[in-house]
């Protein structure tokens, strides 16, 4: 599955700002996305005191919770939703599924933000130089572009993290989603450097006597940031969903740590006994994954009009 | 023009190379031993270091490499005596975990992982394009906006949670399809398609949604384009304006896009197959991993290479057929 | 023989994985009588075969969610594929009786026409073959078709097959099989009919040995090397019409195979049809419903525990419901050789720690899993584990404490514990008990084929393992020195002994034991080493796993077979109505 989309690239100059901050604040669908976006990162951000308000750590197993009898199905209606265990419990264990979702929240975002991170700046760096250089610069970067492309990259991420035991899984699976994300920003601001590099104000500063960082970080880059913003708001859905799916195939985080994917991919087994323990770290999927993805295209349409608005 | 498809075919080939230089070092230069596994819980250690020979493990990496990358070419012939075994083109070797040639895993799983694929392709294609065109002509009015927050909200959707959503309503509740499992086409069509609808639908809701949204805004941009305005100012009927100028340039970015899905698809949708429990190749290669099987992973790992490289060939030499300003 | 279990884990994917289950609660129940039998759901018709008797015909399904490890027979040393390969495809020398309960660790002849006679001093064993048997083109089995297949087993190009022959055969160091022409001159076939084993040492058990599929026959026309895994030429009443690996297996009968030369297999299905690669979930799901041609099949694979809260509370699926213990003891193994495990009080600590309910409980609970008090599994103490330690089965936070303070480790200690990844569960559940009492353990998940190489390297390995280990035959012989005789213990490819255990008493015991000629006074003394060994604590006794399996309506004859490992017995399972079920 490609979940990232090369949005066309487009010339435009240095974005109006403050126009933009009124036209998004005008959008209804915004508002509510960076309610959303705050709110889990929010979560995110305060798991260990949440969970602590909860009174349970996420790695806490609850005995009294579940029927062993009946394969550990949790007591109770709604997968034991209770004022002990505001979510209700995981079947088997009786962890405590407030706590583990905020947990994984964590786990999740810091993942797809860190490999965003790594895109982004990867991906810029390599498409401004190639753009910006040209000549044997842009054929190597160019082709390596390519090449990456042309990786089965779900395959391949899943093998590679297959194959590596015994490091730190956040930051592997962090390096590998990164490294197979950035040659679709590169390929963007490519363009746009393309289309920069003969301006007139780039031209004025290259007589003037800059020197290629000078033009390169005050001229260049300036003027490919909206794009950039746009695109990196968009890509990281596809990072999440990502992080999930490796997760959810096995390969991801270790347990006990919880991501989102790795207990969807657990609960998945109880979709009809125990529908609560499903539906609550996929519904926390959803719902980031579907705000991120209409904040990005508010912010394409505003910041690289091109995209979408004629 | 036929220069270019040679210049294009070499550049295939060696990209091709390099992913299976890239692959055959992740495998080999990681820890992990197939000879170990191979021979099991009591193994003694002269038996361990009998089986690495025999499996060719105990020679250098590069020459492994070697041995197995012109071996695609020229077939090799692997074990001795009365064990020998030869490979003829295109080798892959042999699966560590079943002994079958890696090709023949391949070939016989293709056909799964081809019949998701294409069925799910058609039924994304006419419920995606349908829904972006539709509202990028009528853009802005209420169809519009209530298939794009649809769209949206379906690609949010992991493949997993609509399958089992699925599995749930049309199987457990409803009893109106069959758990899949897979029936070849040639033995019977009608069980072919109804054991796959769900596993298709499951997959075309999240590409449809993608290309729903895809297709709305390339139509956008292309209704707006002069040439677009001159053909209507001539009097052109909408009809002929959208379907023959419109549609055919509005679809040439949906082609790339199309081409590197498929393409990826085609060698298997690991998260699909796993769910529905289809023996494609997706999850020929998730067992391969699980089992440390190298041969196989490696198979997979080029065949959808493979798949991609020539995906993305074909879609560029379309181009020139679809787009009348493409020329090579 | 961990392998085995092992194997069976190694085989079974990610997805699988959560589960492998299979428990043995029978120990409890057997013995208590069939009012006991009401507080434990899942064991109603322990001991019975459920279905009646089978009619002849028709077509069973098997419903796997994974393909064979091997078929080959020199290679075969799984449960599960034992079962299904010795029933079906290819006859052993001797073989299990085919019936339910502990009679199904009786001894039956099979190809030969007794279970073998001994002389000097157990060291050679002498087997007659009985005439008429033969294989699929109608060619007779020989004497030296089945020693041809026993050395197969020592070549490395087809490496995991059971190691009896390579253990007890004289002059069997460095052989590398017959492909090169070379052969065991310990394996003699005076005659077609007449086959000969000459041990290096005595071995009163060999009869229990010669029912491993490496004492099948394999003729050397026929052998394909590693390819004849993916075709194994048939001596039983099944032949393999075709096999997709990973996707199907169709057999059909032998016209060849003959009744009168088999007491065992029964053979009613016609035609036998393996759809592999299935969900796990969705073929519990299937068999509950046992809807239209699902009536007539069975699951390969266990009941995973997650259904078990679909089929517990119908009396309707209760009564298709077999759970056979595996008889296979799941255990913690401390490495006794280094610090903190060299202390005998610190094992103590983590047996008292050690909160089996829990683990049970994410094993699938008490319905498919017992807890397990003792070393040896139920079946080698006639039934029921003697409790000789003592410890609440919940654990004993207070007295573990103690014993660390004993230890001079007041604030616990943290360490590191290897899992197969489908012990992941089981594994948590044992590190939420050991943190309670201070002993902080981090998890190492390792893939089941990399699981053995990386816990038998004995310097690298971290302190605990997780593993299991199953007799291979009813006798504390296989599985005491196996899993606790230091001169075992290997620096790599260590096997067995993963608590590195060399006590000199427990050595001596054994060899007397060893030495022992009456089987009853043996089994008594093995049941005594079992406790002492266990108040020495190199390892703590976890569980023991059933093998629940839910039946198509329409199944009968079935029953697990206990010397399986609680696998269904392939050589009784049949249909009721043959009519109802599609080819």
């Amino acid at each position: 599955m490609t979940t990232t989309l090369a949005p066309a690239a487009a010339p435009t100059g240095r974005g109006p700002w403050q126009l933009a901050r009124a036209e998004l604040r005008r959008r209804t669908s915004v508002k509510i996305s960076l309610a959303v976006v705050a709110l889990f990162l929010v979560m995110a951000a305060a798991a260990p005191l949440l969970s602590r308000l909860g009174g349970w750590s996420p790695e806490e197993f609850d005995k009294t919770a579940v029927d062993p009898y009946l394969g550990g199905q949790p007591l109770g209606t709604l997968g034991g939703i209770s004022a002990d265990h505001w979510l209700g419990v995981e079947p088997v264990t009786g962890r405590d599924l407030f706590a583990r979702v905020v947990h994984g929240a964590q786990v999740s975002l810091l993942i797809a933000f860190a490999a965003t991170a790594i895109v982004v700046v990867a991906g810029t760096a390599a498409g401004i130089a190639a753009g910006y250089f040209g000549g044997r610069t842009d054929a190597v970067l160019s082709r390596l572009m390519d090449l990456t492309m042309s990786f089965p990259s779900l395959i391949f991420m899943i093998a590679m993290m297959s194959v590596a035991k015994d490091v730190n899984r956040i930051a592997l699976m962090t390096a590998v989603i990164g490294l197979f994300g950035w040659p679709g920003i590169a390929r963007v601001v490519r363009g746009q450097t393309l289309s920069l590099k003969h301006r007139e104000y780039v031209d004025a500063a290259r007589v003037n006597g800059s020197g290629s960082w000078r033009i390169l970080t005050r001229d260049i880059l300036p003027g490919v940031a909206g794009p950039v913003i746009a695109y990196t708001t968009l890509i990281i859905p596809g990072m999440i969903a990502t992080e999930a799916a490796l997760s959810y195939l096995g390969v991801g985080v270790r347990p006990p740590t919880p991501s989102w994917g790795q207990m969807i991919a657990e609960s998945v087994a109880f979709y009809d006994t125990d529908p609560m323990y499903f539906v609550i770290p996929s519904a926390c999927l959803f719902l980031t994954v579907l705000a991120f993805t209409l904040l990005g295209d508010a912010l394409r349409d505003i910041l690289d009009p091109r995209g979408s608005r004629s | 023009m036929i220069l270019y498809i040679g210049r294009r075919l070499l550049g295939v080939t060696g990209v091709l190379i390099a992913i299976a230089a890239v692959t055959f070092t992740i495998f080999y230069v990681l820890p992990s031993d197939p000879a170990a596994a191979a021979c099991g819980k009591s193994c003694s250690v002269e038996r361990l270091a009998a089986i690495r020979t025999h499996m060719g493990l105990d020679e250098p990496v590069w020459k492994q490499f070697w041995e197995f990358a012109s071996g695609i070419f020229t077939g090799r012939t692997m074990g001795s005596g009365q064990y020998a075994l030869h490979c003829d083109f295109p080798c892959l070797g042999y699966s560590y975990e079943n002994s079958e040639s890696v090709w023949g895993l391949l070939m016989d799983r293709l056909p799964v992982s081809a019949s998701l694929a294409l069925g799910a392709a058609v039924l994304w294609l006419v419920l995606g394009l349908s829904a972006g065109v539709t509202a990028a002509l009528r853009k802005d009015t209420l169809t519009d906006k209530v298939l794009m927050v649809g769209a949206v909200a379906a690609a949010s959707l992991p493949v997993y949670f609509t399958s089992m959503m699925l599995i749930y309503g049309l199987i457990r509740t409803a009893g109106l399809l069959p758990y899949p499992q897979y029936v070849p086409f040639g033995s019977d069509p009608v069980h072919w398609a109804s054991n796959l609808l769900l596993p298709w639908l499951a997959l075309a809701v999240l590409y449809a949604a993608m290309y729903a949204r895809q297709s709305r805004s390339s139509m956008i941009e292309t209704m707006a384009e002069p040439y677009i305005r001159t053909a209507r100012a001539k009097g052109l009927p909408r009809r002929t304006v959208v379907v023959k100028h419109g549609l055919r340039a509005g679809m040439t970015p949906i082609l790339t896009i199309f081409g590197m899905d498929l393409g990826g698809l085609l060698a298997g949708a690991v998260i699909t197959e796993s769910i529905f429990g289809l023996p494609g190749i997706g999850r020929l290669f998730y067992g391969a991993l699980s089992s440390g099987d190298q041969p196989v992973i490696l198979g997979v790992t080029l065949l959808a290479a493979a798949f991609i490289v020539v995906a993305n060939l074909a879609v560029d030499l379309l181009y020139a057929v679809v787009d009348p300003r493409v020329r090579y | 023989m961990n392998k085995r279990t092992l194997t069976a884990l190694a085989t079974a994917l990610a997805a699988s994985l959560a589960l492998g289950a299979t428990g043995c609660s029978k120990t409890k129940h057997a013995d208590a009588g069939p009012d006991a039998g009401g507080k434990n759901p899942a064991t109603a018709n322990a001991g019975t075969v459920v279905g009646g008797t089978p009619q002849k015909g028709g077509t069973l399904t098997v419903l796997s969610n994974q393909d064979f490890t091997h078929l080959d027979p020199a290679r075969n040393w799984v449960m599960n594929d034992m079962d299904f390969g010795t029933r079906l495809l290819y006859r052993t020398l001797v073989t299990y009786k085919a019936a339910p309960g502990t009679a199904g660790g009786e001894l039956v002849p099979d190809l030969a026409t007794d279970l073998g006679t001994s002389s000097n001093g157990a060291k050679t064993w002498t087997f007659h073959l009985k005439p008429g048997v033969k294989y699929e083109d109608g060619s007779p089995v020989t004497a030296g078709d089945v020693k041809y297949n026993v050395e197969r087993s020592f070549s490395p190009d087809l490496p995991g097959g059971a190691d009896y022959a390579a253990r007890y055969l004289a002059g069997a160091d460095g052989y590398q099989g017959p492909a090169q022409g070379k052969h065991l001159d310990s394996i003699k076939t005076p005659d077609d009919h007449t086959i000969v084993f000459e041990l290096r040492k005595p071995f009163a058990e060999f009869p229990n040995a010669t029912v491993m599929p490496t004492f099948a026959p394999v003729p050397q026309a026929q052998d394909k090397g590693p390819q004849y895994d993916n075709r194994p030429f048939s001596s039983g009443p099944y032949k393999i019409e075709s096999y997709q690996r990973g996707k199907k297996l169709v057999l059909v009968r032998n016209t060849h195979w003959d009744a009168a030369t088999d007491q065992v297999r029964k053979a009613y299905p016609d035609k036998l049809v393996m759809v592999m690669g299935l969900k796990a979930n969705q073929i519990d799901d299937r068999l509950i419903a046992s809807q239209g041609a699902d009536a007539s099949a069975v699951s390969w694979g266990a009941l995973r525990p997650e259904s078990a809260a679909k089929v517990l509370p119908s009396a309707e699926v209760r009564k298709r419901l077999i759970a056979e213990s595996t008889n296979c003891t799941d255990m913690v193994q401390m490495h006794t050789g280094r610090a903190p495990f060299d202390d005998v009080k610190v094992r103590q600590a983590v047996q008292y720690a050690l909160d089996k309910d829990a683990v049970l409980t994410s094993s699938g609970g008490p319905a498919f899993n017992d807890p397990s008090t003792a070393y040896m599994p139920a079946s080698l103490f006639g039934g029921k584990q003697p409790d000789t330690v003592k410890v609440p089965v919940a654990g004993d936070v207070a007295k573990a404490k103690q014993l660390l303070k004993d230890a001079g480790k007041p604030d616990g200690f943290t360490t590191k514990m290897t899992v197969s990844t489908g012990d992941k569960g089981r594994a948590e559940a044992i590190q939420q008990a050991l943190g309670k009492a201070g002993i902080k353990v981090t998890i190492e998940t390792v893939d089941p084929s990399a699981f053995y190489a990386t816990i038998g390297d004995t310097k690298n390995r971290t302190d605990m393992v997780y593993t299991g280990w199953c007799p291979d035959y009813p006798s504390g012989s296989t599985f005491l020195p196996f899993v606790f005789d230091g001169r075992y213990i290997k620096e790599k490819g260590n096997s067995g002994n993963h608590s590195l255990f060399r006590d000199d008493a427990t050595m001596k015991k054994m060899d007397e034991i060893a030495a022992l000629t009456d089987a009853k006074q043996a089994n008594a003394a093995w049941q005594q080493l079992d406790g002492e060994i266990l108040a020495k604590a190199p390892a703590v006794p976890v569980l023991v796993r059933r093998w629940p399996l839910v039946l198509g309506t329409n199944i009968a004859g079935a029953y697990g077979q206990t010397s399986f490992g609680g696998q269904l017995d392939y050589a009784t399972a049949g249909l009721k109505d043959p009519s109802k079920s599609q080819g």
